[in-house]
């Protein structure tokens, strides 16, 4: 008889484990229907009541700083002074990491728990997070005439809501050091961009002057991407281009998406990046630019005007990156938000996090914002003579200029971390091919489409 | 007339207490425990539909079974196996040197265990900057005049895996050699001197008496190291270089923690945790075996 009762209660027990493992199965999963997930998001999502008398605390999970130096130190001025105007509100930021910025995030989003604003970079994985209902559409929570002067909104526009608020523009240029450049005889372009070709024979003129001409890291792969973003897509004509490729409507082994690796294959080979480039992070690399053992780098205005102060003003200029294609895309500009703050769908206090969104883009923050960061705010009502530095001057010019397009947002996640990333790395690192890489980018499509049929349904719904 | 036993005559009270007292810390072991097994193993048969939902399918298995890279993240977890000897060996090598007790034996021995007791984390940074192209070890190596094997340790997609290979035996060695210096202790000193005045050197008292006494301990250390080598290097790897360069150092836990947390592919996530599950536990039915053998002959 006891053996009996122990066999019944460890009979009881695995019953009861593997009852518990399946009913949390039997419940749809968080990624429901696509479009459908989104518009019911929508509809029931009304703005909660403002409880201003009572106490608030809201928990932002905030990333800016890798792109913006000195926006850590804005966001905690202001924090501070929106609870010297609104006593009952206290917002804890809670800065985050770039490397765990989404797989934090969906964690959260997983438990339906967490931030009340979070962060992610714009349309892709914002949106991403939108069709598994974890976002509250900021179009709902702030009223239309403000809402009119936030810039790029339409990056992160679907089905016809506003889901996240910019709250600067991000463009990358292509900084040079003037006195290097005289040192090996290249003139900067009269311009505002070279050819591809003059490009590569400044390049070449700048090694044999023994010149580093172009430096960066790509060790964390962001290199790579940023390259993508800026020179892999002047083929295309549109970024729906590329989301025809993701849907699996043209292959990514089309010259017009992954050629460019070739000329990219043929920087690294000339030997006219810095040899170190696997070894350090974009940042690091970046700061050899900074450091004067450069001529050449990608910069954001941050960045840039990081470089003015250390090499001295006179020795910095910027460009726009090289045209290498012939598509629409190649005279388009690349500014983008980057990061966009929302509102997440479980916070009991979302009229409050979107009040404190609000109050990001008041005359005064967007002042400070500028003082702090040197970026130029994401809002037509920020004060552009605030720039007086010539080479801002001309980033602002080229993030304000025509259509902007930041191709790196218009991919899954999934395609960024297992397809651009280590692409850029085979080329890189010399370890693969341009062929390869663009293997690789039809792979990782594929695998992505057959794992993620409902994920692979909301981007087809971007065509139309 | 034959007696009946006491125990059919009067049955005795089934006695509930034990159970009780146990009965919540092995509720708490099998949720903790049990539950995200049996949970993993069911998310891993359910695969999404266009729709939302999911539905019960081997399609999880098959995306992992076509994925080059999670062969490529398998190769390398058996690429890592091949270090287990190595350490082990080295191990063997330092603790013998060790116990025989030269000047200044216990500061070599707080140096060989500190990495050990270092989180992982701080050891891969450190390393990241020893490795880079123009980091130390390369500085030095062509301050002395060999420029030539610098290489890039970490950026180069051959020799990734060898160097993280190179740290993970750096700081595992301290566990090993603290083990066996403490199995070591135990071993009869006539042992011993018995060998010496036999005229045995170094090498026969450590291959005929050292050996042979610590296997029970050696064998622990190399299953102990061998799950260590296919499923705690995730950290390693992430602090290093991430997987890269390209897909050049990823191994099985950083694509789980991929699909699982970066991509909310949960299903193939679920399926590769469950073919891990399957390998450490033969390695630990293994270790066991091991153990029961030990116990038998009267090593232990």
């Amino acid at each position: 008889m006891r053996t009996s009762v122990q066999r019944l209660g460890g009979l009881l027990v695995a019953a009861g484990l593997i009852l518990g493992a399946c009913s949390g199965t039997a419940s749809p999963a968080p990624s429901a229907s696509p479009a459908a997930s989104a518009s019911a998001a929508a509809a029931s999502s009304s703005p909660a009541a403002s409880t201003a008398a009572g106490p608030v605390e809201l928990t932002f999970w905030y990333w800016a700083e890798s792109d913006a130096p000195g926006a850590d130190k804005w966001m905690a001025d202001t924090v501070a002074a929106y609870h010297a105007a609104h006593p009952n509100v206290t917002v804890k930021v809670v800065p985050q990491s770039t490397d765990t910025l989404q797989s934090a995030f969906q964690t959260a989003a997983a438990s339906n728990s967490g931030p009340d604003i979070a962060s992610q970079w714009a349309t892709g994985p914002v949106l991403s997070f939108v069709w598994t209902g974890a976002v509250s559409p900021i179009s709902d929570l702030v009223p239309a005439d403000e809402l009119k002067h936030w810039l790029n909104t339409n990056e992160n526009t679907y089905q016809g809501k506003v889901w996240a608020a910019p709250m600067y523009l991000l463009g990358i240029g292509l900084a040079y050091n003037k006195e290097l450049f005289a040192k090996a005889g290249v003139t900067p372009p009269t311009g505002d961009r070279w050819t591809w070709d003059e490009f590569l024979a400044a390049s070449a003129k700048l090694k044999a002057a023994g010149i580093t001409p172009f430096v960066g890291g790509d060790k964390n792969g962001y290199l790579g991407a940023w390259w993508f973003a800026n020179v892999g897509g002047q083929q295309l004509d549109s970024a729906q281009d590329l989301v025809k490729a993701v849907v699996g409507n043209v292959p990514f082994t089309d010259p017009k998406y992954t050629g460019w690796y070739s000329e990219l294959e043929k920087l690294v080979k000339n030997g006219y990046v810095n040899d170190d480039v696997m070894s350090l992070d974009l940042d690091q690399g970046v700061r050899l630019f900074q450091q004067g053992k450069g001529a050449m780098a990608f910069t954001t205005d941050g960045m840039l005007a990081t470089a003015i102060t250390q090499l001295g003003g006179d020795k910095v200029g910027v460009m726009r990156p090289p045209k290498w294609g012939s598509g629409t895309l190649a005279d388009a500009g690349n500014a983008t938000q980057s990061i966009s703050f929302f509102v997440t769908k479980w916070s009991v206090h979302q009229q409050e996090a979107a009040d404190f969104l609000t109050y990001l883009h008041t005359a005064d923050r967007l002042k400070a914002w500028y003082a702090a960061t040197g970026v130029v705010a994401a809002d037509d009502r920020f004060d552009a003579s605030l720039v007086t530095t010539p080479q801002l001057q001309q980033m602002a010019k080229f993030e304000t200029t025509g259509p902007q397009v930041w191709l790196e947002n218009w991919i899954p996640p999934q395609l960024d971390g297992d397809a651009d990333i280590p692409a850029g790395q085979l080329i890189f690192s010399g370890s693969g091919t341009a062929a390869d890489a663009g293997a690789l980018w039809e792979r990782v499509a594929g695998t992505w489409r057959s794992a993620h049929p409902d994920e692979l349904a909301n981007w087809q719904n971007l065509l139309k | 007339m034959t007696a009946i036993p006491r125990s059919i005559r009067f049955p005795r009270r089934f006695d509930a207490t034990p159970y009780a007292l146990v009965g919540p810390a092995v509720a708490l072991i099998a949720l903790v425990y049990g539950y995200p097994v049996i949970r993993i193993v069911v998310d891993s048969f359910l695969a999404p539909t266009a729709s939302g939902g999911r539905i019960l399918s081997v399609a999880n298995y098959g995306f992992v079974v076509d994925d080059p890279v999670f062969w490529k993240s398998a190769g390398n977890n058996i690429y890592l196996l091949a270090g287990v000897p190595v350490m082990t060996a080295l191990a063997l090598l330092v603790a013998t040197v060790l116990f025989e007790r030269i000047r200044g034996w216990r500061i070599y021995r707080t140096l060989v265990f500190t990495p050990y007791i270092l989180a992982v984390p701080v050891i891969g940074a450190t390393f990241v900057y020893l490795y880079g192209f123009n980091g130390i070890v390369n500085t030095l190596l062509r301050g002395a005049g060999a420029g030539g094997l610098a290489q890039d340790w970490l950026g180069n997609a051959k020799l990734v895996v060898p160097s993280i290979l190179s740290v993970i035996i750096y700081r595992e060695l301290g566990f090993g050699v603290m083990l066996f210096l403490a199995r070591m202790a135990s071993v009869k000193e006539e042992l011993y001197e018995a060998a010496m005045l036999d005229g045995a050197g170094w090498w026969d008292r450590l291959r005929y008496i050292t050996i042979p006494q610590l296997r029970s301990v050696i064998g622990f250390f190399i299953v102990i190291e061998l799950i260590t080598m296919l499923s705690w290097v995730f950290a390693y790897v992430y602090s290093m270089t991430g997987g890269g360069p390209g897909f050049a150092s990823s191994v099985l836990e950083l694509y789980i923690w991929k699909n699982a947390f970066a991509y909310r592919a949960v299903g193939i996530a679920s399926a590769v945790a469950v073919l891990l599950l399957v390998s450490t536990s033969v390695l630990v039915v293994v270790q066991l075996l091991v153990r029961r053998g030990s116990a038998e002959t009267g090593e232990e």
